[in-house]
């Protein structure tokens, strides 16, 4: 797949008719005796901002994980875009249209954020080691298409003054920035964000929320969000999904959410989650534990 | 955006920085190209054969640093490729006339007698071509299994060698033919332009042009999309492979290109030393190798340049200049360096020493120097900013740069 | 038969050697995750030191090796101390790298201290007491060699499980931190690991240097061969570097009997490489050893 570098930041184009562009069946995650996911299904339609949330150990990253594949589910289907995920190997997800941001943010510190930008060009760009050690030529124009398709990415997420500064130099914000740049860069169809404004402060959030609202809005990119920061999501997310211990306990809209029992049940505990069973009027689904 | 910051130029395209680029690096390269010119012409024999296998063992460092400075594989193996590519070389370019006493017979000696611009490359492609059998394995293994595995190789290997008697010459060694250019043998002396050049001064033109278009490519590669994805690997493979970077393209890549240039570097080795043994290619090889890139610097080409330089030059150069005292532990000049204890007891400390304290070898003492002169420099105005925001300023101390790599723009 | 018999004995007693070699090993990487290339060369030290305790120093033959036993565990005590500790959270390549260095130094260290001439072990044995059965010599080297090697493994498996001191390393060994969150003297728990590790690898190479009649630093070339034991065992695993140990030790000692019929094919010489092809073929299978354990790569 050799896709021509694109003069603006363009971004795919997705389809239209009304398919989900990820669906997931049953699917089921276990390692070390642990069950990380039960049985989870989902769908998320393209252009949608699609939320996963649930208390700390609910399996979220897990899901990520199996999205990377990184991790192999015991059970399960997932199709991308019309194709079953689960034959793709790691490096083929990026390929596939897939991109993710990481929550450990240790991996490449000694990476400039422009060659982390330029490494998440990797899919995008052809040059092997041959090409690229005679440089003259296709590589050396490769190079500054992308160079300038990075930059310009860096600018409108103003990071363009830290474009040589080592990633791990930089304080945590600007890195979780940068690494959202570097997500964008791949022209994903699927942006998978992990924690993307955990260890944030207020400010920092918001504008990373506005960030990813923009993505969504301008640039039409699906993506889903794993979160721990309520008003965020709340705020923010088209459709959320709750998990708790491996296991959906909800789905829907923000507000249903809000006012789901079970869901402040799992986060909450026992006793609040009587409360809202009580204090909420909504019709449906009201768990009556007396 | 909303969310950007408001003070946003359009940033120009940003031309990758080649070694050429900046009008620093280009006077050093003229002053450098004047130095070596003035070397080539006045130097004598003694120190253009230091120089020479100082070279060669830049290429050689260069090799090691692509497989382990820039893609992490744990590996003590250069020895190995190096001899491969040696007796590739000797089988290519060997004399055919020539008879080994083999258990008491007399045996012809295999050697196809061919041109340097054969066996050269032969050397190069062969050696690769063992890489590229190798390097599966470095899917399979990680870390240290890896390292022990090509420790193996070592071992196998030179038991392969002293026993592959017909090629290497058994356990005595072998020897073999210089290069020779036309009517030129480079093991005389000629006459270029009316102008005598030793046979010193032939090869070290040969090795030189070598190792700057080997450095050339290393850098190059480096800085663009492969290089990047050998950086990627060693640093977090998993991570890199969700960016979407083929492991296996990758390793075996990085395999390849190093096993190609190792090969090159004992093929050389071989021409110039006109003798080729065995028990050259051992373990002690490969640890002065890791010495060179620790204290030259990890995934830099200019490291691999200086650490050679210093592992392998630093040596002879004393030896050289102290009168001759009684180097009671220096037992014979192998690779042109004095194979003694001693020596070898200075590298394993120079790899503690410069772990401990610089782990980004000579090039990262380097960058602390001009680190500390840019801050010199960049004294803050009093009641303003400070003067400049330079790119390193933010870490300085506490952040450890390992490898003084990637597109910084100071060339490599 | 009775060769068949003498080799597998013979056998069995390096790789009881090896194995003492791999467990030292094994439990500095387990304690502290770093990988001690030097670890065979704490046997050459030991054997060494003991060797010039009894023929230069004129100690009797305990007091050498208790000799001998101090100063590698000095050694690697000071090592860990001064060098390794600064290492903590830096890539594995630097960290096998460094203990290369040391083990450079300890290798021609002790070739510059004394010399390259060959040396008598020390020994409490005559040359070939034993006894015979057979047409099998089961010499007194080997069989103390067995017994101390299966003491020491008793002695160990003792205090991992019923010692405070062995339990804190079995704890830092399974999750560091938690172990420092429970109090653990995680510094106590590296030097601790370090010393025995020297101690027991000194052990093995007094007995290797008995059976090698009379050693010179080659006998660091030997020492090496205790790696295939290690990776082939497996990294993190003390029954892996037991076992290990003693399939190397077969492997070599069973070549060398039998390889006069191949030398035409394979070389002189190959009972020195044999157990390297024998742990590719196992990493082939298994490429964290027999019994190793996955290391998982954190995103």
């Amino acid at each position: 797949m050799s896709n021509p570098v694109p003069d603006a930041v363009e971004m795919p184009a997705h389809p239209g008719n009304g398919a989900p562009l990820l669906s997931v069946e049953g699917l089921t995650v276990r390692f070390a005796g642990v069950t990380a996911l039960a049985e989870v299904s989902f769908n998320v339609q393209p252009g949608e901002l699609f939320a996963v949330i649930g208390p700390n150990g609910a399996g979220k990253t897990s899901l990520f994980n199996v999205f990377s594949r990184v991790y192999q589910p015991a059970a399960g289907t997932i199709t991308f875009d019309g194709r079953d995920l689960l034959r793709l190997k790691p490096h083929q997800t990026a390929r596939a249209g897939i991109a993710r941001t990481f929550q450990n943010l240790g991996q490449f510190p000694l990476h400039t954020v422009l060659d982390y930008m330029l490494l998440g060009r990797h899919t995008h760009m052809r040059s092997g080691i041959l090409l690229g050690g005679i440089y003259l030529g296709p590589t050396r124009s490769e190079e500054k298409k992308n160079r300038a398709y990075c930059l310009k990415l860096l600018s409108l997420l103003g990071l363009e003054r830290y474009q040589n500064y080592p990633l791990g130099s930089l304080p945590y914000g600007l890195q979780k920035r940068a690494d959202l740049a570097r997500a964008l860069a791949m022209q994903p169809r699927l942006l998978l964000l992990d924690e993307p404004v955990a260890g944030m402060g207020l400010e920092e959030s918001q504008d990373i929320a506005a960030v990813i609202l923009d993505i969504k809005e301008q640039l039409g990119i699906t993506q889903i969000l794993v979160e721990h920061d309520m008003a965020m999501v709340m705020g923010i997310a088209d459709r959320v999904l709750v998990l708790d211990f491996g296991r959906v306990i909800a789905q829907g809209l923000p507000a249903e959410i809000q006012a789901n029992p079970d869901v402040i049940k799992a986060y909450l505990g026992e006793e609040f989650g009587k409360q809202a069973s009580v204090d909420v009027s909504t019709p449906a689904e009201t768990s009556r534990e007396q | 955006m909303s969310a950007a910051e408001t003070a946003v130029e359009t940033p120009a395209i940003e031309e990758p920085p080649g070694l050429l680029r900046l009008a620093i690096v280009r006077g050093l390269v003229v002053l450098g190209i004047i130095a070596v010119g003035i070397f080539f012409l006045i130097a004598s024999d003694e120190w253009l054969n230091i120089a020479n296998y100082t070279m060669l063992a830049a290429i050689a460092a260069l090799s090691l640093n692509v497989l382990s400075g820039y893609t992490g594989q744990v590996s003590l193996g250069i020895a190995f490729f190096m001899a491969i590519g040696a007796y590739t070389a000797v089988w290519l370019g060997g004399d055919p006339t020539t008879t080994f006493f083999i258990n008491a017979q007399k045996v012809p000696a295999l050697g196809l007698g061919l041109s340097w611009l054969i066996w050269l490359p032969g050397a190069g492609i062969v050696a690769a071509i063992a890489g590229a059998i190798i390097g599966p394995t470095a899917l399979r293994l990680k870390g240290f299994y890896l390292g022990i595995v090509s420790l193996a190789l070592i071992f196998i290997g030179q038991q392969i060698f002293v026993n592959a008697s017909r090629l290497t010459g058994g356990p005595g060694g072998r020897s073999f033919p210089s290069v020779t250019f036309g009517s030129f043998d480079f093991s005389q002396q000629n006459t270029i332009l009316g102008v005598a050049v030793t046979s010193n001064q032939q090869y070290f033109l040969l090795i030189l042009v070598i190792l700057v278009i080997a450095a050339v490519f290393v850098h190059n590669v480096m800085r663009s999309r492969a290089g990047r994805a050998f950086q990627a690997v060693r640093d977090n493979e998993t991570g890199a492979a969700i960016l979407g970077v083929n492991l296996f393209e990758a390793k075996m890549g990085a395999f390849i290109l190093s096993a190609f240039l190792a090969g090159i570097a004992g093929a050389l080795f071989a021409a110039f030393n006109s003798y080729v043994r065995p028990d050259y290619w051992g373990l002690l090889l490969s640890i002065q190798y890791v010495a060179a890139i620790i204290v030259g610097g990890i995934a830099s080409v200019w490291g691999s340049i200086l650490g050679a330089a210093f592992v392998f030059a630093l040596p002879q150069i004393i030896e050289l200049l102290t009168p001759q005292s009684q180097s009671s532990t220096s037992t014979g000049v192998i690779f042109g360096i004095a194979s003694g204890d001693l020596n070898a007891a200075i590298y394993g400390l120079l790899i503690i020493v410069f772990l401990l304290f610089e782990p980004a070898g000579m090039i990262g003492l380097i960058r602390r120097g001009q680190l500390l002169v840019r801050r010199l420099s960049n004294r803050p105005r009093k009641g303003g900013e400070p003067a400049k925001a330079s790119p390193n300023s933010v870490h300085d101390s506490e952040f450890e740069v390992e490898s003084s790599t990637l597109s910084t723009g100071d060339g490599a | 038969m009775a060769f068949f018999i003498q080799l597998v004995f013979n056998g069995i007693a390096l790789g009881c050697i090896y194995a003492l070699i791999a467990l030292g090993f094994t439990i500095i990487f387990k304690a502290s995750e770093v990988i001690n290339f030097a670890q065979g060369e704490f046997l050459l030290v030991g054997a060494y030191v003991a060797s010039a305790g009894v023929f230069d120093w004129n100690l009797g033959f305990v007091p050498s090796i208790l000799l001998a036993i101090a100063v590698t565990v000095i050694i690697g005590m000071l090592f860990e101390r001064f060098a390794l500790r600064r290492m903590i959270g830096r890539p594995v390549f630097s960290i096998i790298m460094i203990t290369i260095g040391l083990d450079t130094i300890l290798r021609t260290g002790v070739v510059i201290k004394w010399g390259s001439t060959i040396r008598a072990p020390a020994s409490p044995f005559q040359f070939s007491s034993g006894f015979n059965v057979g047409g099998v010599h089961f010499g007194a080297n080997e069989i103390w060699t067995i017994i101390v090697t299966i003491a020491i493994c008793a002695l160990l498996f003792v205090f991992f499980r019923f010692t405070r001191y062995g339990l804190a390393m079995r704890a830092t060994a399974i999750d560091q931190e938690a172990a420092l969150a429970i109090g653990v003297n995680v510094r106590t728990v590296y030097a601790l690991a370090w010393g025995i590790a020297g101690a027991i690898a000194t052990i093995g190479g007094i007995f290797l240097a008995i059976q090698a009649a009379a050693f010179d630093s080659t006998l660091g070339q030997t020492a090496l061969l205790a790696f295939p034991a290690i990776i082939l065992g497996g990294l993190d695993s003390v029954v892996g570097a037991v076992v290990g140990g003693i399939l190397i030790g077969l492997t070599q000692d069973l070549t060398a009997g039998y390889e006069g019929h191949f030398t035409n094919i394979v070389g002189a010489g190959f009972h020195d490489i044999a157990p390297y092809i024998l742990m590719i073929i196992i990493l082939f299978i298994r490429p964290y050893g027999l019994f190793g354990t996955r290391k998982v790569e954190r995103v």
